[in-house]
């Protein structure tokens, strides 16, 4: 046992690693989310044009040198659009998920580490939000707040923690009867310091895991949202703002580059997050395959 | 069983209870008074006839005696009216539950013959074509928002072929047949709905097959199809019929989107539409009746459950 409990520690990242790097389908949807990513925030660079400002001269134009996807109906080039809501679209999907996975681990950890009647109360009360199907719950959440970007991240945070919380409460439930979490009790530790620095870390990895997948699905319900006009206000550039020219049936018969790009663009994220997480998962929760 | 039917049947009510009172409660929060949707603005101007307006509706009393009557109304099946269109709540209902439910219908058979068929054949013939067919197909019904992909079958159907009608439940011109027009929304729905059953399907086919039983059915001798349809089969089949119900929710979910898509008049756009109006009394009935639905559906499988597997009702 020549190895310190720091070397082992990196040893262990360092096979996760290589084991990550091993799986194919995770490195391309992670270079793909990297590119995408990057090309969003790098947006002022990579284009000159302004998303939101109208240009009546160059109203729905085909993709060309000059405008590289072509122009909308306010002549707004569509390519500027697609970078510019990425970076509200990806941060909708990201604040969202850490939010409500944030949300979910702190009352898991309440629930889970105290037991008794805070359990039975925050199980009845993710039960209820489990109730309703999530569309339904973000509408009615909607309703409730009114619509804008930040209520947006407000509902995706209120309404994406219960799976989270399921996960970490059964742990803790199990990890609390553990000898570690005894002695430290018995050394007088503060109840908050064995919650999150004793018993959180162990219960982290399928945490991480479903942080990802969730990115993932409240992108895809930030699309589906502002689609349908209920998410993001139509000023604001988002994917699913763009997409939302499609419900025109002239947009979809004749501008094809108004909905195939934004339309595109999303399902090649949603899949590099998707694959992303399935390799986070391999190399983290093993078990849970 | 009938102890066990019980109690989850009366775990039900304060279910019910909660739920309700929680949608009521929180549109009651939002501080949008209702009157102002419901009158004109020359009417509004004064604010006697706003008052007595508002004493003529029961705005003013407290908060619970107006709870419990809306919940009286509800049991009563007075679903009240909308204060955007005027309409009772009731026929609107009448109206739109059943597109709902046809969409709904179509799609959970279709998905689960064709996700079950697909899950089976790719846990017995694992690593084969259709299995990676299978798990590709699965990613990517995971990953393409569900209206892109029914923008995209209109665009190749509806306008480019004109084979198919581009959206609502029945033409005008009498051009489509009604089936015609159900074809488009239900591969969508049912596409991604296929995905998540098919993996289901296959991963707990193959724990099944890799349990004893199974090993010892083989091992008597019994042929390949036996083993698979009389031994595995039925044993994989228990999670995923759980899991076909918990399907229901997801479904709802799509629908709101997938309505919007091909103009489909049902419960979806009534909820979508009540949302950007602010039309507080259809938001909280159709709400509470998906909560309900919910309960009812999740109440259903665990009796399934229960009658299938004895383990579960005597664990309780």
């Amino acid at each position: 046992m020549a190895l310190t409990d720091k070397s082992k520690a990196t040893k262990l990242w360092k096979k996760n690693l290589r084991k990550f790097c091993n799986n194919k389908l995770a490195m391309i949807g992670f270079i793909c989310m990297i590119i995408i990513t990057l090309a969003c925030i790098l947006a002022p660079v990579l284009t000159s044009y302004d998303p939101i400002k109208p240009d009546f001269a160059a109203i729905t134009k085909a993709p060309s040198a000059e405008h590289l996807l072509g122009t909308d109906k306010l002549g707004r080039d569509v390519f500027a659009r697609v970078l510019y809501g990425g970076r509200v679209s990806i941060l909708v999907g990201v604040v969202g998920a850490l939010a409500g996975s944030l949300i979910g681990a702190v009352l898991g950890a309440i629930a889970g580490y105290f037991g008794k009647w805070i359990d039975s109360l925050l199980i009845r009360i993710s039960e209820v939000f489990q109730t309703f199907p999530n569309m339904i719950l973000i509408l009615l959440m909607v309703a409730i707040l009114g619509q804008g970007l930040n209520n947006l991240l407000i509902v995706f945070s209120l309404t994406g923690w219960m799976t989270t919380f399921r996960m970490v409460r059964n742990e803790f439930l199990v990890l609390r009867e553990e000898t570690y979490v005894k002695v430290c009790e018995a050394f007088g530790m503060s109840r908050p310091a064995i919650m999150f620095k004793q018993i959180l870390p162990n219960v982290l990895s399928p945490v991480i895991v479903a942080t990802t997948v969730n990115v993932a699905g409240f992108i895809l319900s930030e699309a589906g949202l502002s689609f349908i006009g209920v998410g993001v206000p139509s000023s604001v550039p988002t994917w699913g703002n763009i997409l939302n020219a499609a419900k025109s049936l002239d947009v979809l018969a004749n501008y094809w580059w108004l909905w195939v790009v934004p339309g595109v663009v999303i399902s090649v994220f949603v899949l590099a997050v998707n694959f992303f997480g399935d390799g986070l998962r391999d190399v983290l929760d093993p078990k849970q395959q | 069983m009938l102890k066990f039917t019980l109690k989850k049947l009366l775990q039900m009510i304060p279910m019910l209870l909660l739920i309700s009172l929680l949608v009521f409660g929180a549109l009651q929060m939002t501080g949008v008074d209702p009157i102002s949707y419901m009158v004109s603005p020359d009417m509004a101007a004064s604010a006697e006839n706003l008052e007595a307006l508002r004493e003529q509706m029961g705005l003013n009393d407290p908060f619970f005696v107006r709870y419990f009557r809306w919940v009286g109304e509800m049991l009563r099946g007075e679903y009240g009216y909308s204060i955007t269109t005027g309409s009772s709540i009731k026929t609107m209902l009448a109206q739109r539950l059943p597109a709902t439910f046809e969409l709904a219908l179509w799609s959970l058979l279709l998905s689960t013959v064709i996700g079950v068929a697909i899950g089976i054949v790719s846990a017995i013939r694992q690593n084969g074509i259709i299995d990676y067919i299978g798990r590709f197909l699965a990613v990517i019904g995971q990953s393409i928002p569900q209206f892109f992909f029914g923008i995209c079958m209109v665009q190749i159907f509806a306008i480019k072929m004109g084979i198919l009608p581009t959206g609502n439940r029945m033409s005008a011109t009498g051009e489509f047949t009604q089936a015609q027009h159900l074809i488009l929304p239900v591969v969508t729905t049912t596409i991604s709905m296929c995905a998540v059953l098919m993996r289901y399907t296959r991963n707990n086919m193959l724990s099944v097959m890799n349990s004893d039983y199974v090993k010892t059915a083989r091992s008597k001798g019994l042929p390949e199809w036996k083993v698979y349809f009389k031994h595995a089969f039925r044993n994989a089949l228990r999670p995923v019929m759980v899991v076909l119900v918990f399907r229901l929710p997801l479904l709802i979910s799509g629908s709101v989107v997938i309505e919007s898509v091909f103009s489909w008049p049902g419960i979806g756009i009534t909820i979508t539409d009540a949302v950007v109006a602010g039309d507080y009394p259809v938001i909280m009935v159709t709400t509470v009746l998906v909560a309900a639905a919910m309960l009812i559906a999740s109440f259903l499988v665990d009796v399934l459950t229960a009658l299938l597997d004895p383990r579960v009702r005597l664990g309780e």
